[in-house]
């Protein structure tokens, strides 16, 4: 097996360069991780390696391996590559899979060569991924974990000697993030290449191998994962670094009041899948807890149900007297959809600030506060970065002053350096109106540190 | 996605034809009043300057009868349109709202109208109707009812189950506020693309049952009807069948310009 | 795994079977209510159907009054309706004295014939048009199909048929414009109702191709280094058929509707020109017979494109 060389690699459209000029080499079996912030090129490169840029965006450079050159520019030169050199992982192995096919031909097909060898094959890789069972499944009948290796099996049983992995991570709850890891450190074990592109720290931290850094379509640092991770030198790095729960420093939380809910025996299932039963839950005033569990395990559930919006199979919840309807509030995970998306910002506010009967100067002190232009108010929730407008529903909850914010996974989907800044602002204004907090997450890290008590289910 | 010019153009165009043919409708009969005034001496008399379109086997005004005829099926249609979106509106949001036996009553009427093909209760409604106006304006809105109820209903249910409808909820908004800042906005789009497909299936039902000699009767000047008449004098006056066929041809193809021609993109 | 797959089929048989006994129930009242309101003497206008108006005088009208019972109060004709309907008899045509369902089978023969020839029309001309269009959007394929379907939606099938009987008919003599026994009469109402069709068909294959090549999956696929054509023969064409199946069903109902207007205007004889000449003689029984046919026909066509939906994708057809 011989390295794989990228040299000059970069992007354009028209004359604007979109990825500046970089070399890469990718060693048979050394992890490459390319870390960045959103909107830093870092998808684009992959596109450029395989050549799938989408149309108006021109790769220069070339790749070079076993003595050959392809242009980067051309992006057909490379199709008879795939599968054979180049592989893909996809981001989203469910809708990777062709619905209407078994998963062993899927896998199968990857193979190059004789159609009975190929199941053969694809049989010893499902076998070896603990897919035994799974092979006559469709698509559908599989879950998130499954259909993740499955689509890794297809990807890989050609061989491709360099696997592309773009923002593997996004969206998968921590178990499904071993999984990854391992699969990951499998193909670099049977001496592949391997590149990633991601902005989850833990996974290139576990990968190992070479790491970059992109910050606005350039790269800022480049070298050992174990010398980058530890002591970076760039300031993006290390705030990227510092951006991680582990890293930041300890929160003072404010001592519990009265109680304010007790849940008693809660039960819960859908059709003849238990999510939970028996579960006992108290919370007091001002009180931060965090919920952890595998997703599917009835979380955003539990969370509905203290809310009043879900009623259980069985136990009941018993809420404090005195308090108002709108005392109980949640933050979402995709603020985007928590807002109606043909509204304003600044006629969905405005109508909760008649609602509650607060003067607009209420609103202008919270977006001070939270580093909010009022400018933003003028667009539509879909205009607004996820990082703001998670900031924007918290104040539209704000505004009500709650009793309990029931948070589910409010910046899972925000990227470290946002997730810190969002973090940091929801609990400094829930100190400040004495709120209470239940957070659901599966980062552990981050329910240490933003939390005091911690509910497994 | 599709750039905008190679959108724009057809949009463009239907609306320049539909507002020719709307002028038409609205304009024609007051500068071509006299559309029932037969000259029987004067039959099938060719196109001059005060007549642009001759005059019919019976010595008519082939304009005034066809701008009569455009106005009575732009609003004739245009009425059951509403109607229809109205009742199909108010029934599919009630029904998404209320959900359980009301909703399953309504779906069980709406599955049995979904199996009778529009033109079919059009049709039944023609054999009550005897020529008139008011059964047909029923028979054709009720046809036309259920597509409104069936969209209405499935966009309001994913809508009020989810997180924004729920966020609201929370936040101690009410039915009215729900109506208008999260159904409306995103139904309202939707229901201006179905009624403009209405409007065409409304004018083309009415000039075919008029075709076919069982919609509005003679001597109301209909479209469909002006064609089956001038249909016998083809070779002498050509023009007496063409005149409806393009006033007929320009509506539709206004109306099907008007919608986003690409499905998905 | 199968006995998902025998609860699809029947949660479809029972759906199906469900919709075909409301829709016959609503026939069934509509027909009551027009007999309810139809103004004027109804054995005049039959004799006159008979005999020709002007050899209708007032014995004629009492004789077929006295024939088809026609004295009694319209509930009991109704309700008599009712009990025939739930036992298949739908009675008889008050024009011809003869079984309404005797009369329709006659038809029926015809209408399928014409049907399917529009059907494989639509096909020939709409699959490879909107495979073309939709393997390269954008392109001159597409736009050719995407005027071809605009110009057949603005020319509805009765001024398409018209418009095919004055040129090949009349101007050019290659076809008789009307009437049925000869084998070239088909050729012009299921060239109308085939073309009228294919536009529509057209666009939503080119839809579907579109949507499946632009899928996750299907790139997914190419990326593993199959070759194209592989890919469309292992992954394009099934999900294609998936989604242009789901969409039959508003296909049907312009076949269903095409089918009556082409029928009447070509003088096919065919239950949908059967039901235009009873309305305009209002013999309700034989326009509830015709609907109740052209509804039940219909829901059969549904029910097969479900099943054709559950055979072909293993998610089974969508709830509705």
């Amino acid at each position: 097996m011989s390295t794989i060389h990228l040299h000059g690699l970069a992007v354009y459209q028209q004359q604007r360069c979109l990825l500046n000029p970089l070399d890469l080499d990718l060693h048979p079996g050394e992890a490459l991780t390319v870390l960045g912030e959103s909107g830093s090129g870092k998808s684009l490169l992959a596109h450029a390696i395989i050549g799938t840029l989408p149309a108006g965006l021109r790769a220069e450079g070339e790749l070079r391996t076993d003595g050959r050159r392809y242009p980067l520019h051309d992006a057909a030169n490379r199709r008879h590559l795939w599968g054979e050199l180049l592989a893909i992982l996809p981001q989203e192995p469910v809708t990777a899979l062709d619905p209407t096919m078994r998963v062993l031909p899927q896998v199968a097909e990857g193979w190059r060569g004789d159609g009975h060898l190929a199941r053969d094959a694809a049989r010893r890789r499902l076998d070896r991924l603990g897919l035994q069972a799974a092979e006559h499944h469709y698509p559908h009948q599989l879950s998130g974990g499954m259909a993740q290796r499955v689509a890794f099996a297809a990807a890989t049983l050609g061989g491709a000697r360099l696997l592309l992995a773009d923002e593997p991570s996004k969206g998968l709850d921590s178990a499904a993030c071993d999984t990854l890891r391992r699969l990951l450190q499998q193909h670099l074990d049977s001496g592949q290449c391997l590149l990633t592109i991601t902005h989850d720290i833990a996974l290139a931290r576990a990968l190992g191998g070479q790491v970059l850094v992109m910050q606005g379509g350039e790269v800022v640092e480049h070298g050992p994962a174990s010398r980058i991770l530890s002591q970076p030198h760039h300031p993006y790095t290390l705030a990227l670094l510092a951006a991680e729960p582990q890293a930041w420093p300890a929160i003072a939380h404010p001592a519990a009041g009265d109680w304010l809910l007790q849940g008693r025996g809660l039960a819960k299932a859908y059709g003849s899948q238990q999510l939970f039963r028996d579960v006992d839950i108290d919370l007091a005033a001002g009180e931060r807890v965090a919920l952890l569990a595998a997703s599917g395990a009835g979380k955003s559930t539990l969370g509905n149900m203290l809310l009043g919006l879900t009623a259980p199979d069985h136990g009941s919840v018993r809420y404090r007297d005195g308090l108002s309807r709108t005392a109980w509030q949640r933050l979402y995970q995709d603020p985007v959809q928590a807002f109606a998306p043909h509204v304003p910002l600044h006629t969905a506010l405005h109508d909760v600030l008649k609602r509650c009967g607060q003067p607009w100067s209420a609103l202008e002190a919270l977006l001070h506060r939270l580093k909010l232009g009022p400018a933003l108010l003028q667009r539509l929730p879909s205009q607004v970065s996820g990082g703001e407008l998670q900031r924007l529903a918290l104040i539209r909850t704000l505004l009500l002053r709650p009793a309990l914010l029931f948070a589910d996974e409010p910046t899972s989907r925000l990227d470290p350096v946002t997730q810190r800044d969002t973090v940091h602002c929801l609990l400094d204004e829930l100190a400040r109106i004495g709120c209470a907090l239940l957070l659901v997450t599966h980062d552990a890290a981050l329910a240490d540190k933003a939390t005091v008590h911690r509910i497994r289910l | 996605m599709t750039p905008l010019t190679s959108r724009a153009w057809p949009q463009r165009l239907g609306y320049l034809l539909l507002a020719a043919v709307l002028l038409f409708a609205l304009a024609g009969p007051l500068l071509w009043p006299d559309y029932a005034g037969q000259q029987l001496m004067r039959f099938l008399e060719t196109p001059s300057l005060a007549e642009p379109l001759g005059r019919d086997q019976l010595g008519r005004s082939v304009i005034a009868r066809l701008a009569s005829a455009a106005r009575l099926s732009l609003w004739l249609a245009g009425l059951c349109v509403l109607s229809a979106a109205l009742l199909g509106c108010l029934l599919g949001v009630l029904s998404a709202w209320r959900g359980g036996w009301t909703d399953t009553v309504l779906r069980g009427l709406a599955d049995g109208v979904l199996a009778l093909p529009g033109l079919l209760i059009v049709l039944i409604f023609s054999a009550m109707a005897q020529g008139g106006f008011l059964t047909l304006y029923i028979g054709l809105a009720l046809a036309q009812w259920v597509e409104y109820f069936r969209m209405t209903r499935a966009r309001s249910r994913l809508l009020l189950a989810s997180p924004h409808v729920e966020a609201s909820r929370l936040l101690g908004f009410g039915p009215a506020h729900i109506v208008r800042r999260h159904l409306w906005p995103e139904l309202a789009p939707m229901l201006l693309t179905m009624m403009s497909f209405g409007l065409a299936t409304a004018i083309l039902a009415l000039s075919t049952l008029g075709f076919v000699g069982v919609g509005i009767q003679p001597p109301t000047p209909e479209l469909g009807l002006m064609m089956t008449e001038a249909l016998p004098h083809y070779s002498e006056a050509p023009q007496l069948l063409l005149a409806p066929v393009a006033v007929l041809a320009l509506t539709l193809a206004a109306l099907v310009l008007l919608r986003p021609l690409e499905v998905n993109s | 795994m199968d006995s998902a797959r025998q609860r699809a089929l029947a949660r479809i048989c029972g759906q199906r079977l469900l919709q075909a006994a409301i829709v016959s129930l609503l026939v069934a009242a509509l027909c009551f209510l027009l007999v309810q309101q139809l103004p004027g003497d109804m054995a005049f206008r039959i004799a006159a159907g008979r005999y020709g108006y002007d050899y209708v005088d007032a014995a004629a009208a009492d004789a077929v009054r006295q024939e088809l019972g026609l004295a009694r109060p319209s509930w009991q004709q109704f309700a008599g309706w009712l009990g025939q309907l739930a036992q298949l008899q739908l009675g008889q045509s008050l024009v011809t004295g003869g079984a309404v369902l005797a009369e329709i089978a006659h038809h029926l023969g015809a209408t399928v014939q014409l049907a399917a020839a529009s059907v494989a029309l639509a096909l020939g001309v709409g699959l490879p048009l909107g495979l073309a269009s939709g393997l390269a959007p954008g392109g001159w394929a597409d736009r050719l199909t995407l005027g071809y379907s605009v110009l057949l939606r603005a020319l509805p099938p009765f001024l398409l048929g018209l418009m095919l009987m004055l040129g090949l008919s009349v101007q050019l003599g290659w076809a008789p414009a009307a009437g049925h026994g000869e084998g070239g009469n088909l050729l012009l109402p299921a060239l109308t109702l085939g073309l009228g069709l294919s536009g529509l068909t057209a666009r939503i294959v080119r839809d579907s191709v579109l949507a499946v090549v632009q899928a996750d999956y299907y790139r997914f696929a190419r990326s593993k280094g199959l070759a194209p054509w592989r890919v469309f023969l292992r992954h394009g064409l099934r999900n294609i058929g998936v989604t242009v199946v789901a969409y039959a069903g508003v296909q049907l109902i312009l076949l269903i509707e095409g089918v009556v207007v082409v029928e009447s205007l070509f003088a096919w004889p065919g239950v949908g020109h059967a039901l235009v000449h009873a309305i305009f003689w209002r013999d309700v029984p034989m326009i509830q017979g015709c609907t109740l046919l052209l509804a039940w026909l219909f829901v059969l066509m549904n029910t097969a494109t479900d099943l054709l939906c559950l055979a072909i994708d293993p998610r089974g057809p969508a709830e509705s």
